[in-house]
């Protein structure tokens, strides 16, 4: 564009030369041809209130990042571990406890079996991120277990598994916060009266802090975890040397000790296994959140999956370490479980080795606090990218599947914040009721996502696939063994829930597919097919409130679409209709008006059942012509004012949205616009003189 | 990364632009060093009117590869964490076009890049705008050939 500019002499006589404007440079960038990038001037807020809310997210979440910023937010080994493994090496924290709690049924003396038990844990754990790794391995794109079995299995075993690893993540998300608030209560019992309060306040920020962004979450992760394994390692080496050393302290019980029931349960027989099975139960939430490594791959720096299975192990062996080392310590400490306003298994057992009440002692509490509230992290990593995938296959909302500012998924994470949060006041933060709704769904993924890559390695038969196959298919026996252990044992306490939940949601989400399908089909056009210039007649509608400029503008648009122009006014006051129509004649000429009258005072009805009038009236053997309804808008300066005008082309418009072969076409007017309205038959008036109605907005507006 | 030891130090340098392959290498280069002494960087790119048309005509704001060219050039300095303001130019003469707006703009050097081309015949060519700049230009001059291609080594 020249804008008018004259040429700029050069030095010499005859150079002279021309600076051309570049009006897309500010917003736009030619990648290629016809092909334009916005840049971040095309997404600034135009009003002064979208931008002062921008003002405010960015201070909150930071600056929008661009697409092609992405890689950067990929993680290193370092950060991933922490980030994807804090949920797992956190249950370290708890599993203990519902082990013991079980056994304690059997009389204190069956508290000893808890290292047997924990042992038998860490074997499946081994078992399981083994069969993991070979997920990372097979699936790069991630995906998880809802991939591997929709893969593999059939669209509705991957259903099963996504609702399962959905109810996982959101139990994740309240179990580890509700058991957070629980370790410090342990430390400062009177939070016992604030721990909802606490548990939302951390939710809230956690959800903050990935709403920033992948990177920014891990760097604020990373310390509390390490932080945590080592101080638990120190704490297992303490206790170990006090084992050796024959110097174990001798503390005395908590007064909040669960006593052993006047009668005992035996532990020989059917009974006595059943219990041991239940306290398997109990401790397999260990393995909760083993999974969220292979459900995050494309989150990992290149090469993805070998940096995704390096971590797995890594993972697994720090959890196997840390939850049979403090089964092991606090099983030779003669630790006691204790009701949920009590210290727990791990506190007793840092208590017992730091001592109660040293810096080392608290520092210790206070890691396990933060990386239980940082386990949430894991389920806030995962949930959001399986939403994502969902969302691509059509399960889910679209929505789930755009990237906020931050390149995170938005609002996967919002919602499961909300439905977190609404998990821990309904269940009042307590841990021990919300740990049966847990691992079900966990050993249903567990299984399925096994069973699929037993499927897998028969079919693709890559390098090793048998021995491949081996691992899944033990990893698919003990996680199945396990799942009806689980599902059995804690049917009555809440299991249940999840097993009407799972099918539940798997309804819902093939519901939202066969909506996505239908409309697809709606909309599909056959790829033969060449689109030609219409060949129907187009008329346009004007409704008409009085005579104003929006209305003389929407009169102007309706022409510059079609010939054939009709204005229709609705009123119920003839007097009104009388002089609307003098007028009309006399400024508007050539526009045809119609007014309908209506004494019942309705407006949408009598100008819907006008078109129908116009519809029967089209000659049969034409096809039905396109009616445009031209609706004048007078937009406001400001949004408080607007709620002031509009109503009725509000209600029109919900009204007509629906009509065959009819288009609304908005046409606003802004206050602020005069200076553009053009008087047709006075080309030199002065543009912004006075005019009968010329700030007077559609009259029926209320 | 330059040496600001070595490295000659300028305030404000013209990039010419010619929308050949030596765009790319030129920015990035400009850009690294100019981002030693913080100098300002202008991407200049000019179109050449001919005589049977009017210099104002409407050419270059309407053509989108006269816009490409100063798109990637900038994209380029931005891929290098440095600003490039563009500038878009109808002219009879490239060479005095360039030289024109170095003066007005007060440039203290002007970067041009240079392809390896021969001319029918094996003489390497070096075009008709490059010895005109560096004949005619009141600052420094630094031009950027284009490594040899294997075929001609």
């Amino acid at each position: 564009m020249i804008g008018g500019r004259r040429p700029i002499q050069g030095r010499k006589p005859a150079d002279r030369r021309v600076r051309v404007e570049r009006p897309h440079s500010a917003y736009f960038r030619y990648s290629g041809p016809g092909q334009l990038v916005a840049k971040p001037a095309a997404s600034t807020p135009r009003t002064g209130l979208d931008r002062t809310v921008q003002r405010w997210k960015a201070w909150l979440l930071g600056r929008p990042l661009a697409s092609e910023e992405e890689i950067g937010e990929r993680l290193p080994k370092k950060l991933a571990l922490p980030i994807f493994s804090s949920d797992a090496i956190s249950s370290s924290a708890y599993a203990t406890d519902e082990i013991l709690r079980v056994l304690v049924l059997a009389g204190s003396a069956a508290l000893f079996i808890s290292i047997d038990v924990a042992i038998a844990i860490a074997v499946l754990l081994t078992v399981v991120s083994l069969s993991y790794r070979q997920v990372c391995r097979a699936y790069p794109s991630g995906g998880g277990a809802y991939v591997v079995a929709r893969e593999n299995l059939s669209q509705t075993a991957g259903l099963i598994a996504a609702a399962a690893l959905f109810i996982d993540y959101m139990m994740t998300v309240a179990v580890s916060t509700a058991s957070a608030v629980s370790q410090a209560y342990s430390v400062w019992p009177q939070l016992y009266d604030i721990r909802i309060e606490i548990a939302i306040v951390s939710i809230a920020l956690i959800t903050v802090a990935n709403l920033r962004g992948l990177r920014e979450a891990g760097n604020i992760f990373a310390m509390p975890t390490y932080l945590f394994v080592g101080m638990a390692l120190l704490m297992i080496g303490l206790g170990l040397s006090h084992i050796i050393g024959g110097t174990v302290p001798q503390l005395p019980d908590p007064a909040e000790v669960i006593k052993p029931p006047q009668t005992l349960e035996p532990l020989v027989g059917i009974t006595g296994l059943i219990l041991l099975l239940r306290a398997f139960a109990g401790g397999a939430v260990a393995l909760t959140g083993v999974e969220a490594i292979a459900n995050g791959v494309p989150a990992f720096k290149p090469p993805e999956s070998k940096n995704a299975g390096n971590t797995m192990t890594m993972m697994a062996i720090l959890l196997g370490i840390l939850f049979v080392g403090i089964t092991f310590v606090g099983n030779r400490f003669g630790i006691q479980p204790t009701t949920e306003a009590g210290p727990t298994a791990i506190a007793q057992v840092s208590s017992s080795v730091f001592g109660a009440g040293s810096p080392l002692f608290v520092l210790f509490q206070i890691s396990t606090a933060l990386i239980l509230f940082l386990a949430v992290n894991t389920s806030f990593n995962a949930f959001p990218r399986l939403a994502a995938i969902l969302a691509e296959d059509g399960f889910m909302p679209r929505q789930f599947s755009l990237r906020g500012d931050r390149l995170a998924f938005s609002w996967g994470i919002v919602v499961l914040a909300v439905v977190a949060a609404l998990l821990l006041v309904a269940f009042q933060g307590d841990v021990h009721l919300l740990i049966p709704l847990y691992s079900v769904g966990v050993f249903v993924c567990f299984t399925l996502s096994q069973v699929g890559m037993v499927r897998h390695w028969i079919s693709s038969k890559e390098s090793g696939w048998q021995w491949r196959m081996v691992v899944n298919g033990l990893g698919a026996v003990l996680t199945f063994v396990v799942l009806i252990v689980v599902a059995s044992i804690k049917f009555a306490a809440g299991a249940y829930l999840v097993i009407i939940l799972i099918p539940t949601l798997v309804m819902l989400m093939m519901f939202i597919q066969r909506q996505y399908q239908a409309s697809a089909k709606a909309l599909a056009v056959r790829p033969d097919f060449v689109v030609r210039p219409p060949a129907r007649e187009e008329r346009a509608i004007v409704t008409v409130p009085t005579i104003n400029r929006a209305v003389v503008r929407a009169v102007n648009v309706a022409r510059s679409i079609a010939d054939d122009v009709i204005a229709v006014y609705i009123s119920d006051n003839p007097e009104a209709s009388r002089e609307l129509r003098e007028r009309w004649e006399r400024q508007i000429p050539g526009v045809q008006l119609v007014i309908v009258e209506s004494p019942y005072r309705a407006l949408a009805g009598p100008l819907m059942a006008y078109l129908d009038v116009l519809d029967r009236a089209w000659p049969p053997d034409k096809p039905e012509p396109v009616t445009f309804v031209v609706v004048p808008e007078y937009v406001a300066l400001h949004w408080w004012e607007r709620i002031l005008y509009n109503q009725s082309s509000r209600r029109l418009r919900a009204v007509l949205l629906g009509r065959p072969h009819t288009v609304v076409v908005d046409v606003p007017y802004r206050r602020d616009d005069p200076d553009r309205f053009h008087y047709d038959n006075e080309p030199h008036a002065d543009p912004g003189g006075p005019e009968p109605a010329s700030s007077e907005p559609p009259a029926n507006e209320s | 990364m330059a040496d600001s030891t070595t490295t000659p130090q300028f305030r404000r340098a013209v990039v010419a632009l010619s929308g050949g392959r030596t765009d790319r290498p030129i920015v990035a280069l400009a850009a690294e060093v100019a981002k030693t002494g913080k100098a300002e960087l202008i991407g200049v790119h000019v179109v050449e009117i001919d005589w049977t048309q009017p210099l104002d005509a409407d050419v270059a704001g309407r053509s989108e590869s006269a816009q490409r060219v100063l798109d990637i050039a900038e994209a380029t300095a931005e891929g290098a964490r440095y600003r490039l303001e563009c500038v878009l130019l109808q002219a009879r003469d490239v060479g005095a076009a360039i030289v024109d707006e170095a003066v007005e703009r007060e440039a203290d050097l002007i970067i041009l890049g240079l392809p390896f081309q021969r001319r029918f015949g094996g003489d390497f060519t070096i075009g008709r705008t490059i010895p005109y700049i560096l004949k005619n230009a009141p600052c420094a001059v630094w031009v950027v050939r284009e490594a040899m291609p294997k075929e001609h080594a």
